[in-house]
């Protein structure tokens, strides 16, 4: 039978894995929380997103105070993939006569005289990959509220959802919190007499709503 | 005979004849491909590059990444009436090409046009279109197209602008006027514009002493001379394929290279369903292999230049021994019948032909290409008078202009013309004569010699480059016009954007030479239009007009001419004696190209990037040769041959097609541009082609070079070596299924019962699906494998062309590939086509093994890629048993010109390098369908989803639906006999089927 040999014996410097593998895993699970915390965070979704508009148009004024329906500007909501952006046109319907030489339409004025377009910056800015499509949800009892907040309380418009994924499946997997009547979509102020879940029920069936989860729903 | 494997089975189906044969097996095959392509993406300095680019992109996403990008909206400052942004508006337009228009309905997204489909309110095509028409729109947004008028000088070439060219033909043309234009020449291609046809008049009556001419390098003038030696005027001849029940095509490739050919294919496909018990009958006797050929029950390879006896063998056989009574102004023709009876013509048999002709009754079509000379033509009337076809399935119309010269007289002439020194100012209308005219008219020498010469064009091609002004044509999706189809129904041509370049039209150049006021495009086609039309509210008919794309009842109409029977001696005498030409040299036949056309499409990368349908060759032409004499060459694919014609040489690259006729060389035109534009791509055959035989001729020498050319062919993309093969001819069932209709009648399952299919049993959980089961059913049998389908994809998907290089490595990126499969002897083979997408299986394989879930099921059963999530191991692709599945290898749309953004459809995702892509079922049509009708709240109708694909189809063999629901007309064919699951022993359970072929052969081949 031979001797066995000298037992194989680590050497010295790897007294030093240990903590360094210690380190490595706090390191990692920071990392880890860092990057969700910062995926989910505001910053990140843009919620709050408000920047300044060339020209200072409030929604507060013209839909909280002055309770113009969302489509009297928004025409095409409830045809069309976008809720398009107004032409100039819309604004001089009213501002022609009302406040005619106010300082703040200088810019509406000017752009109705040449014809050029106003530059408004875009707030709900959704990825290029992502087809959202307002004339499926405007149609199907979602309410402009649901996704933009109270703009009838806006001074400045900005982003009052985080517009995720998540957020989207959230209301796709359960859309009873979201659902109300037609006639009430671009109510800001509506609330069911009822529970809000049992309303949602109820108008899921009655106006035959299956929000679908495929990826094609959104990404093609 | 097929050969047989050892195992004593015959390869049926056959997709090259390396395959066949077991040349160049995978050994040698693959390594090469494998080489290439390490070799390709990883040499020292693109890893370097690779590796700077890779740092630069990590400090960049650094600064860039802690802020979306702020965009901007900009609205209307004043909305157009009825203008909605983002929502899709379509208006009816017309493509001309060669004279004969494709009435289209096109799609504008915000203004830009970004797809062109058939307009499915106009009889002739029903929402039908061909490749040109819908690859056209990539020619709009072409970056490469001229953007100003430009003058050259011997020295110097300067930019001009539209008003230096007024002011200048101003001086010009008045001096020309007061010489009652003589020395003023106008070559104009051919068109159909009853608009420009009215501005010619008028330049006649100002300008009687100016000369006028058209040309086209592919006419289809060889018909109206034949009509005119027959009838005493020239005639356009009509088919009504939908009443035929015997189709005779001789060299005439109806179903493709016709300016009816949409309509055609719809007639024969319609005719072709023998589940109503009616099968219609095609014989095809043609030189190089066409559509029409591989559509057709019996065809039979014969050089073009003895079709014509072939068509004086089928009079004899009628007379002869079917007993046909000629009238007896025919005269005599007996013994040069018999002897006609006699001639070998390399075996060619027309007995069954002429047997179902004389049964049919009238129900007959005897049909002739435009390659054929004109005593084919008139002997073609003679025979379809006689049998009584005419009136029945074949009639005629008057053609328009019966005064012009041919077009190969009239280019001949304006040579002759520019080299005596005759021709003071040319101006060129459209066309390329300097590229396209034959080699021995030497025409860019004579162009040398006009002082004053004006090109006309959407590019600054060979001709601009020799003309002393080349004038920026407008795109017809830019310019207003007319155009008549085939049939003489006035389409007018509107357009969807302003011109992109500035550009001008051939009408309103006219104008601006030949009026005092030059008139906008508009004011010159609405006066032709005010002019013609009967109602008196001219708005209104103008606005019909518009909306439906075409003005009604300006069709030609139908005339029934009696032929000179007289002439049937001197015909049959003249065709035989062309039979008696000597044999020892080669013959040459030019035609048009799959791609090119007659060139002016070679730049165009779509067309170009399309494998031609029979021989799938991508980006190139070729010298196609039948196997026979590429043996007796010492030749195979790729070998690069030698070939001389009367003084010229041509060297060009040997394609070895079963199938062709022997002894016979065809050459396709239109590739091998020398301009900028188009460079690169094939071989310029213009240079062998001679004014006086521009069709085919025999005294061609070939010899082999000894050396080799890669050509980028499609076909064996996807081949697995001799050993997979073997084991695939084993253990899989017919990928192709077909049989004849006898067989059908006896046993209407004959498909499902071609492949013994064992239970199948899953290994998973099956998967439950709710709502809406989107299906596909592909008709093989109404397939003609004409790749319009193709383009439609590409157009509809954003697909990226890759290049000829990639395209020879397998990387292209077509969604659908329609498989060519040979079957039969490689002398006489059969062909068959089967458009092959993916087939959104609901046991994906390709979902089992993605590591990301990039890659996922649908509740309806789409196979949906999430481009987001793909990270490119291509295992997917490799899993994929149909292998649809195209990976993006490189960033394709990297850093694309602004204009060429224009033209994505944005309803699609533009993917990026290291994505998976493939057939969708084009999602994005069915998500805007889903979302109407669910506005509207409505059930989705049958029929209402089209895929690009199905839309286009001139065959209608392609049909999408829910399979759901039984009434759907999918769910319908799913339940014929016919359909069948392509490896549905995989358990894999395809959404797409297909129907399998059926074929309605002659007697005497019913068994084979």
């Amino acid at each position: 039978m031979n001797v066995p040999s000298a037992p194989f014996l680590f050497p010295k410097w790897t007294n030093l894995l240990r903590p360094a593998l210690a380190v490595g895993a706090v390191a990692v699970a920071l990392y880890a929380v860092i990057i969700v915390s910062y995926g989910f965070s505001p910053l990140t979704t843009d919620v709050g997103y408000a920047p300044e508009q060339p020209v200072p148009y409030s929604h507060a004024l013209h839909a909280g105070q002055l309770g113009i329906d969302c489509r009297y500007c928004h025409t095409t909501v409830e045809e069309a993939a976008w809720a398009a952006i107004p032409p100039t046109q819309t604004c001089m319907n009213c501002h022609e006569t009302i406040r005619a030489d106010s300082r703040k339409l200088a810019l509406v004025r000017q752009s109705s005289a040449t014809g050029s377009p106003i530059r408004w910056v875009k707030v709900h800015d959704l990825p290029d990959y992502v087809y959202f499509d307002h004339s499926a949800h405007v149609n199907r009892g979602v309410g402009c509220v649901s996704c933009h907040g109270r703009v009838d309380r806006m001074e400045v418009v900005y982003q009052a959802e985080p517009l995720s994924m998540g957020w989207c499946l959230d209301c796709h997997r359960r859309p009873e919190k979201h659902l109300r009547p037609l006639e009430s979509v671009t109510d800001m102020d509506w609330s069911p007499q009822e529970d809000r879940l049992e309303a949602g029920a109820r108008l899921r069936k009655t106006l035959n709503v299956n929000p679908s989860t495929d990826c094609s729903t959104c990404h093609r | 005979m097929p050969p047989i494997e050892a195992d004593g089975r015959a390869k049926d189906y056959w997709r090259s004849i390396e395959e066949l044969y077991d040349l160049a097996p995978g050994s040698s095959r693959l390594p090469e491909h494998v080489l290439r392509t390490v070799w390709d993406t990883l040499s020292e300095t693109s890893r370097r590059q690779f590796l700077k680019a890779l740092g630069a992109s990590i400090a960049l996403a650094g600064l860039a990444g802690c802020r979306w990008p702020k965009e901007e909206i900009l609205p209307f400052a004043r909305r157009p009436e009825g203008r909605t942004p983002g929502v899709l508006v379509h208006y009816a337009t017309a493509f001309e090409l060669a004279g004969a228009a494709t009435p289209l309905l096109v799609t504008s997204y915000d203004g830009r046009p970004i797809k062109v489909e058939g307009n499915p309110l106009h009889p002739f095509n029903l929402g039908a279109c061909d490749r040109f028409a819908q690859a056209s729109l990539l020619e709009l947004y072409d970056p490469d197209r001229s953007t100003t008028p430009v003058e050259r000088t011997p020295a110097q070439r300067v930019t001009r602008t539209w008003e230096d060219f007024a002011g200048s033909c101003r001086e010009r043309f008045s001096a020309l006027a007061a010489r009652r234009g003589r020395g003023l020449v106008i070559l104009a291609e051919a068109s159909s514009s009853p608009t420009l046809a009215r501005l010619k008049a008028g330049l006649r009556r100002k300008l009687p002493e100016a000369r006028w001419f058209e040309y086209e390098p592919l006419s289809r003038d060889n018909e109206r001379e034949g009509t005119a030696a027959v009838f005493g005027v020239p005639y356009r001849t009509h088919f009504a394929l939908d009443r035929a029940k015997i189709i005779a095509a001789f060299d005439a490739d109806l179903l493709l290279a016709h300016p009816a050919a949409l309509s055609y294919a719809r007639q024969f496909a319609a005719q072709r369903t023998a589940a109503r018990g009616e099968m219609n009958r095609l014989y095809a006797v043609e030189c190089a292999y066409t559509v029409t050929g591989a559509a057709a029950d019996w065809r039979f390879p014969l050089a073009a230049g003895l079709i014509g006896s072939a068509l004086v063998r089928l009079l004899a056989e009628l007379v002869v021994n079917f007993d046909l009574a000629l009238p007896p102004q025919a005269g005599n023709l007996g013994a040069r019948l018999t002897s006609a009876l006699g001639s070998p013509l390399d075996g060619l048999q027309l007995r069954a032909l002429a047997g179902d002709l004389r049964r049919a009754g009238g129900r007959g079509v005897i049909a002739v290409g435009p390659s054929q000379p004109p005593l084919a033509h008139a002997l073609a009337c003679l025979l379809n008078e006689a049998l009584g076809n005419v009136g029945q399935t074949v009639f005629y119309t008057p053609e328009p202009d019966p005064e012009r010269p041919t077009h190969m007289v009239a280019i001949a002439e304006v040579a002759e013309a520019m080299r005596r020194g005759e021709v003071d100012t040319l101006v060129v209308l459209g066309g390329n004569p300097a590229y396209d005219s034959p080699a021995d008219l030497e025409f860019a020498d004579a162009l040398r010699k006009v002082p004053v010469s004006v090109h006309l064009s959407l590019y600054e091609d060979e001709t601009s480059r020799l003309c002393t002004w080349h004038l920026p044509r407008a795109h017809y999706l830019e310019a207003w016009g007319d155009a008549r189809t085939y049939d003489g129904t006035i389409s007018i041509v509107q357009p969807l954007i302003e011109p992109l370049f500035g550009g001008k039209s051939a009408i309103e150049v006219l104008s601006m030479i030949s009026e005092e006021n030059p008139r906008s495009g508009y004011e010159l086609v609405r006066e032709t239009f005010d002019g013609s039309v009967q109602d008196p509210d001219r708005e209104r008919a103008w606005r019909v007009a518009l909306h439906d794309g075409l003005v009604e009842k300006s069709a030609f109409a139908p005339a029934y001419p009696a032929p000179r029977w007289e002439m049937t001696g001197e015909i049959v005498g003249k065709l035989l004696a062309q039979n008696a030409s000597e044999r020892e040299t080669l013959e040459i036949v030019f035609g048009e190209s799959h791609a090119s056309f007659d060139g002016r499409f070679a730049t165009n990368a779509w067309l170009q990037e399309l494998p031609d349908p029979l021989t799938k060759l991508a980006w190139e032409n070729a010298a196609i040769v039948g196997p026979q004499t590429a043996r007796s060459l010492g030749v195979e694919t790729g070998g690069v041959l030698r070939l001389s014609y009367r003084g010229r040489e041509l060297e060009i690259p040997a394609y070895v097609m079963p199938g062709q006729a022997e002894d016979s060389v065809f050459l396709a035109l239109g590739h091998g541009r020398r301009s900028p534009a188009g460079r690169g791509s094939g071989f310029d055959t213009y240079a062998l082609r001679h004014s006086a035989a521009p069709h085919f001729d025999r005294g061609l020498k070939a010899i082999f070079t000894g050396r080799r050319h890669r050509l980028a062919c499609t076909q064996e993309h996807h081949l697995i070596d001799a050993l997979g093969q073997r084991g695939e001819a084993q253990r899989l069932g017919r990928l192709v299924r077909e049989g004849t209709v006898e067989e059908y009648r006896r046993d209407p399952e004959f498909a499902r019962h071609r492949v013994h299919e064992p239970p199948l049993r899953s290994l998973w959980q099956e998967q439950e699906f709710s709502g809406h089961r989107w299906g596909m059913a592909i008709d093989l049998t109404a397939c003609i494998g004409c790749n319009a389908c193709v383009i439609a994809c590409q157009a509809e998907n954003n697909i990226p062309v890759v290049g000829k290089e990639n395209v020879a490595l397998g990387r292209e990126m077509h969604w659908i590939r329609i498989d060519r499969y040979f079957s039969g002897s490689v002398e006489r083979p059969r062909v068959l086509f089967q458009p092959v997408a993916c087939h959104q299986c609901e046991h994906a394989p390709c979902e089992e093994v993605c590591p990301v879930a990039a890659t996922q099921h649908s509740q309806e059963g789409l196979n949906e890629m999430v481009y987001n999530r793909c990270i490119g191991t291509r295992y997917c692709s490799n899993n994929c048993p149909y292998k649809v599945r195209r990976f993006n290898y490189f960033n394709y749309h990297t850093h694309p010109p602004e204009i060429e953004k224009m033209l994505h459809n944005p309803e699609v995702t533009v993917r990026s390098r290291g994505v998976m892509e493939k057939c969708t079922y084009c999602v994005q049509r069915i998500s805007a369908v889903k979302v109407r009708a669910g506005n509207e709240r409505r059930p989705i109708r049958d029929g209402e989803i089209t895929p690009a694909c199905a839309q286009t189809c001139p065959t209608q063999a392609i049909v999408f639906g829910d399979l759901a629901d039984p009434q759907s007309r999918v769910a319908k064919l799913r339940q014929s006999p016919r359909a069948y699951a392509m490896l549905a022993e995989l358990n894999v359970r395809p959404r797409t089927h297909y129907l399998a072929k059926l074929r309605n052969p002659i007697e005497e081949e019913k068994s084979a």
